[in-house]
């Protein structure tokens, strides 16, 4: 038997036009919807499901009631059961930082004890893109991040894993489990939700657990970090459109990349 | 997207989760690949397994493998495949509705054994044959016949108009039985790949371009009398059927309006003429505001009907009045779109003209707007006008 948990998070999705309050912004701007990394995360863990005989699969959010939904799609497309975490407390925080999203995980981890913990690389709207690698080091696990192919040998304990670095290089690493994978974009397709799938969710269990729950208290999630302020960057941008066919173009291309002094002597 | 008194927000998790991933399913899938399909008058027919595979053929039924959803999901899976195309919806109404339902409704144990499971993966695809060359608003006049011979039935005939023939691996044929008293219509199963079957596509069409349509021809094919739908005699059997895709139909073509309209609010406040957005003009937002207003109008109705069907109080007549007004109100909601786009209207970049084009087969088929018309006008004087 082999358990797979997989961290998910709800994002707000900023629409193009919207209004900054201080350090918010208007609810009326935002649509929420699964952080992209994570669907890629929990097809990773539903394949892994479906190819092997004893794969439980168990996805764990933090968020208000609103996140349900988010982790029903995810239990329609075969996530086994899901937990979810919030309560006064973490309703009245400003700010959950990372720290803080690894002492909850952490506390779920010491009582589901998965052999494999895949989250998403980052979640798009707060971006801080290190709650994978600080909880596998707070729950004492290996951990692999940016991973985009995976192939586990679970009778061997171990994770073949491919990673993407900067500037295009690949690393080739193995794993030993328990480990987290931080899991990139791309590293497969991620499949929709069928009708059947949606249906079953229905039934499916999401345990609502609270600070408490878990044995945590106000201090896991207080924060070293304040917002200070939020706005929008000036952006300008020039552009020029080239004309003309394939010739014509890289003519006028080359004599502007001249101007701008590249490739000069 | 425009949900203007917020039906929506009532729905229950099950409803929008339907919603949102046909929607995603459509956007992403589908609306990219279907301005090509409808000029070269092709379906994308590699997404037929992968519609299966999300459930969308018959979801509202249960068992074989079949989901068993809501009647407002359901219609919801309508409504947004029709916001993709006509020719999405019908090949999702046909498997489902029209072949699926009576299969489920009135087949013997082993044909639903047989055929519902692959026909809801897709795997297998069906057509339905009730129209005829010479008998389409009356087809109880059909002169497609089976005679019994033996342990077969023995079918001489042709159909017109069919959608999907070209491509199914089995019809339901609806036949006069010559062997039974009263020579009653009856359904039949007929394997395509049987001697003296033959479905030549029809090309051509200037509507439902993205959706394949032929004949069936039906030469002594002989089908073993297990091929029978044997739980259902008499006009009652396509009929029945009938309902439950134009049921299906009433919400479509909510979808197909709610495109045209996000498409041309969307160009309205995005091209300029005379020094601004055209959506600036009283003219233009006359045009949207009675978009919206029809189309909620039309949605109303499209709710309403799936509670009465959800009870078990929805009458053949309540779904007349539903299709004959949401296909109007979409075929004429659709020009007044194509023609806020000026001249880009016309072409296959933007959806109005498809959906337009597409809307006259809707207002056609499944029983045209006049006949429907007359439905209602028996039901509400007690006079049939057509008898
Ligand atoms: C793209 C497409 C796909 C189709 N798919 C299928 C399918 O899968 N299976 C199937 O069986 N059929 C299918 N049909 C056929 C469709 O159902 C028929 O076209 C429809 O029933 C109308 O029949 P008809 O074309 O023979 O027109 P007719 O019945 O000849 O009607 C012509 C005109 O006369 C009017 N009219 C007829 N009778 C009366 C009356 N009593 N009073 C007043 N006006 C009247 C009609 O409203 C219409 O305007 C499809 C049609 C199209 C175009």
């Amino acid at each position: 038997m082999m358990k797979v948990l997989v961290t998910v998070k709800e994002v707000a999705e900023v629409e193009e036009d919207f209004v900054l309050d201080g350090t918010r912004i208007d609810d009326r701007f935002l649509e929420y919807d699964l952080n992209e990394w994570d669907d890629y995360a929990i097809e990773t863990a539903v394949q892994l499901a479906e190819a092997g005989d004893d794969v439980e699969v168990v996805s764990a959010t933090i968020g208000p009631e609103r996140c349900e939904e988010t982790i029903r799609m995810a239990l329609a497309k075969g996530v086994d059961r899901g937990i979810r975490v919030w309560d006064d407390t973490l309703a009245s925080v400003d700010l959950l930082d990372v720290n803080a999203k690894t002492e909850i995980f952490n506390a779920i981890i010491a009582e589901e004890e998965p052999d494999l913990i895949l989250t998403g690389v980052q979640a798009h709207d707060d971006s801080f893109g290190a709650t994978g690698v600080s909880v596998a080091d707070a729950a004492g696990y290996e951990w692999a991040a940016v991973v985009n192919a995976l192939d586990l040998d679970a009778d061997a304990g171990v994770a073949h894993v491919r990673r993407e670095l900067e500037g295009g290089v690949e690393e080739l690493t193995d794993v030993e489990l328990p480990a987290v994978l931080t899991i990139q974009t791309g590293i497969n397709e991620p499949r929709y939700a069928s009708l059947r799938g949606i249906r079953m969710a229905q039934r499916k269990e999401i345990a609502q657990q609270t600070l408490d729950d878990l044995g945590l208290d106000e201090g896991a999630v207080e924060s070293q970090i304040t917002l200070t302020d939020m706005y929008e960057p000036e952006s300008e941008s020039d552009v020029e459109l080239f004309e003309g066919d394939a010739d014509a173009a890289a003519a006028s291309l080359a004599s502007v990349l001249r101007e701008k002094g590249v490739g000069a002597q | 997207m425009l949900d203007y008194v917020g039906l929506e927000a009532d729905l229950d998790s099950e409803e929008r989760m339907v919603r949102d991933t046909a929607r995603e399913f459509v956007e992403k899938e589908f609306k990219p690949i279907v301005g090509e399909h409808y000029i070269d008058g092709t379906f994308p027919t590699e997404l037929i397994p992968k519609l299966g595979e999300l459930g969308f053929y018959a979801p509202n039924l249960d068992g074989y493998g079949l989901p068993g959803l809501s009647e407002t999901a359901y219609g919801l899976l309508m409504q947004e495949l029709e916001a993709g195309d006509s020719g999405l919806r019908s090949m999702a109404s046909v498997q489902g509705a029209l072949v699926m339902y009576p299969i489920y409704a009135y087949g013997s144990d082993e044909q639903k054994e047989q055929w519902l499971p692959e026909m809801g993966t897709g795997e297998t695809i069906g057509c339905f044959g009730l129209t005829e060359p010479e008998h389409g608003s009356n087809p109880s006049a059909m002169e497609t016949y089976a005679t019994k011979a033996g342990n077969e039935y023995v079918l001489n005939g042709s159909k017109t108009w069919i959608t999907n023939s070209p491509i199914a691996d089995v019809a339901v044929v609806w036949a006069r039985d010559r062997s039974a008293e009263n020579t009653p219509v009856r359904g039949f199963l007929v394997e395509t790949d049987r001697d003296g079957v033959s479905t030549n596509k029809i090309d051509e069409k200037l509507s439902l371009r993205a959706s394949i349509t032929g004949e069936i021809g039906l030469q002594n094919v002989h089908i073993p009398k297990e091929n029978m739908l044997p739980g259902v005699s008499g006009m009652k059997g396509p009929l029945s059927c009938l309902t439950q895709a134009r049921f299906g139909i009433a919400w479509g073509a909510v979808g197909a309006a709610r495109d045209c309209f996000e498409t041309a609010r969307e160009y309205a406040t995005d091209r300029e003429q005379f020094g601004g957005p055209i959506a600036r003009f009283q003219l233009q937002q006359e045009k949207l505001a009675e978009m919206a207003t029809q189309i909620t109008t039309a949605q109303l109705l499209a709710y309403r009907l799936s509670e009465l069907k959800e009870r078990g109080e929805m009458t053949p007549q309540h779904v007349s009045m539903a299709k004959r007004n949401n296909v109007r109100m979409a075929r004429d909601q659709s020009r007044i779109a194509r023609e806020m786009l000026g001249g880009n209207g016309i072409t296959a970049d933007y959806s109005p003209m498809r959906h337009m084009a597409n809307l006259e087969t809707v207002y056609t088929y499944e029983g045209t707007h006049d006949i429907h018309t007359l439905v209602l006008g028996q039901d509400l004087t007690g006079i049939a006008a057509f008898e």
